[in-house]
């Protein structure tokens, strides 16, 4: 059985933020932690289709949502995975007041930084799941 | 401020490179084309959100661009929301080989003929857009092209 936690942004379109989450999260399961995580398309995970529901029913689950309406976390409980840390942008975004993090297309320096940290705190908790 | 809005909705999809470009493509629809008014919405907000979300192909003529065969994008859309005008499969234009590469996904590790498959899908976003037919804008007044002039007077 596959045991890597699915790591799951939101990659929110419209704003920085989206980006941030979807960044933060490529960071962790392609250069921080690809033995022990993966990424699945949110956007398959929407459709509902059967053989994406197989790779997240029942398996621990990380969100990354860059916005309070946390689309991550809440498509991801509906195809029944089990959400283990819902992480919020924000919360790390609000540690950076008064910096630019870039735009929905592309994110500057200090957007950089913030998804470094970010990645390190989704890497923690594969580890600690692991 | 022209009146015709066109929704375009990206997949994003993340396990590959085609859900980038999918997305950078998007984005750049939407800030540099100026012809038309563009918007977009989140596509997971289709379950996420409310009513609002739900009707967003219903209110305006929508693009879906996915980057693969799966059309996530197209078919969550026409799940959830209504009928789209027109659809994109990236992996159609760039080729599954590109399309499927799970490890240059990230904005930093693209080159430059990354950026270039982003100019070729946003192209064929554009083309799209202009084949829409007027009839697709519900509840909105069609004056002709977009050059400003109103055909009636």
């Amino acid at each position: 059985m596959d045991k890597k936690v699915k790591v799951v942004p939101c990659s929110g379109i419209g704003k920085v933020y989206g980006l941030m989450a979807r960044e933060a999260v490529l960071k962790t399961v392609i250069e921080l932690c690809p033995e022990k995580s993966e990424t699945v398309c949110l956007a398959y995970i929407v459709t509902g289709d059967k053989e994406v529901r197989e790779k997240i029913e029942g398996f621990n689950c990380i969100t990354v949502d860059g916005c309070p309406k946390m689309c991550a976390s809440k498509n991801v409980t509906i195809a029944g995975g089990i959400v283990i840390e819902e992480i919020k942008v924000l919360d790390t975004v609000k540690e950076h007041k008064g910096k630019k993090f870039g735009s929905p297309t592309m994110l500057d320096a200090d957007g950089e930084v913030v998804i470094s940290e970010i990645a390190e705190k989704i890497a923690k908790k594969i580890n600690e799941a692991n | 401020m022209s009146e015709f809005k066109v929704g375009v909705l990206s997949c994003s999809g993340e396990e590959c490179l085609s859900g980038t470009i999918s997305r950078l493509a998007t984005r750049k629809v939407l800030e540099e084309l100026k012809l038309v008014e563009t918007v977009t919405l989140c596509l997971p907000l289709y379950l996420a959100g409310g009513t609002e979300e739900r009707n967003f192909a219903k209110v305006f003529p929508t693009i879906s661009v996915d980057g693969c065969d799966k059309l996530c994008a197209k078919r969550s859309t026409e799940k959830y929301s209504g009928k789209i005008s027109g659809f994109i499969d990236v992996s159609k234009i760039i080729g599954d080989e590109n399309a499927l590469n799970t490890k240059i996904i990230r904005n930093k590790d693209l080159m430059e003929e990354h950026f270039e498959m982003v100019d070729q899908v946003a192209a064929e976003i554009v083309k799209m857009i202009g084949s829409i037919s007027p009839d697709a804008y519900s509840g909105k007044t069609f004056h002709g092209c977009a050059c400003g002039i109103d055909p009636k007077s």
